[in-house]
């Protein structure tokens, strides 16, 4: 299926990439466009205005997706709290690593194009959610 | 509403009027504010717009300027009053770590830097500089390493 988003990628729409690909349609690919008009008949829009997938009441795009697609994961939901308060700095859950992952995402989005994003934070997330997962089998952080 | 508002460091220019300086990332937030106005059964419009004079823009910006002076001031002045009282060092370890979190908070929407941002961070990195020289294990515990030969 054909996903858009708005061009010029940050933390909500390359992780909300992220979990489309991973764990909604592996057969995602992805466009972006400048105009939310642009977006090509068939293709699914996310985080966008006036969207099923993006910003509803307090969530940002990457909760909308999981809501809407009963993924009950706990350790999406972890990643969720850090794409959210990297997204919203709203002081709505302790995510210290939201700061970091921010300027990390902010500073990319300079030299990259945002293709080249998802290519970056694909392994980023797949990373933090093999973290997160560990975290919560061993009731510790792992090493 | 307001207080979300009041988080992206708005300039209030009227009566349910309010303005960022215009960028990629603050339209975003204003649309999702837009959107979110609107599924509450609210109306909202977006406007670009542009002062028509250097003096009326200097007020705004120095509005908002003042604004973020004054929180950076008091800042300022509560890493001061912390770095003076003398208590537990796990509470004053406590009180720096909100007071980080709430400067960077403030930087976050500060677009025009005033003079008291310095003097905040100032005031802050030697409140820190106190708290952890008064008590050095709270953050970084060094791990003990033995080296028998």
């Amino acid at each position: 299926m054909k996903w858009a988003t708005r061009a010029g990628i940050h933390i909500d729409r390359a992780a909300a990439a992220w979990l489309i690909a991973r764990f909604i349609d592996p057969e995602a690919v992805f466009e972006f466009v400048t105009d939310p008009a642009d977006v090509m008949p068939g293709s699914v829009p996310f985080d966008m205005r006036g969207v099923e997938f993006g910003h509803h009441a307090h969530d940002c795009t990457f909760e909308t997706l999981l809501r809407r697609h009963d993924l009950n994961d706990p350790v999406l939901w972890r990643i969720a709290q850090i794409v959210h308060q990297a997204d919203l700095d709203d002081e709505r859950f302790d995510a210290p690593e939201a700061p970091g992952l921010d300027t990390a995402l902010r500073g990319l989005s300079m030299v990259c194009d945002d293709l080249q994003i998802l290519t970056i934070t694909g392994p980023v997330f797949n990373g933090l959610y093999e973290f997160f997962k560990r975290e919560l089998l061993l009731g510790t952080e792992p090493a | 509403m307001w207080r979300k508002l009041k988080r992206l460091g708005v300039a209030h220019i009227g009566d349910g009027l309010a303005a960022l300086p215009a960028d990629a990332r603050t339209l975003e937030q204003f649309e999702w504010l837009a959107d979110e106005i609107a599924e509450a059964g609210g109306a909202s419009t977006l406007w670009r717009a542009e002062l028509t004079s250097h003096a009326q823009e200097r007020s705004v910006v120095g509005d908002m300027a003042a604004a973020r002076a004054q929180e950076y001031a008091d800042i300022a002045d509560r890493a001061r009053k912390v770095a003076q009282v003398s208590m537990a060092a796990t509470e004053s370890m406590r009180m720096l770590r909100s007071l980080r979190r709430e400067l960077r908070q403030v930087q976050r929407r500060d677009f025009f830097p005033p003079p008291e941002r310095e003097i905040a961070r100032t005031e802050v990195a030697s409140l820190a500089r106190a708290v952890l020289d008064q008590n050095p294990t709270t953050t970084a515990e060094a791990p003990e390493l033995v080296v028998e030969s």
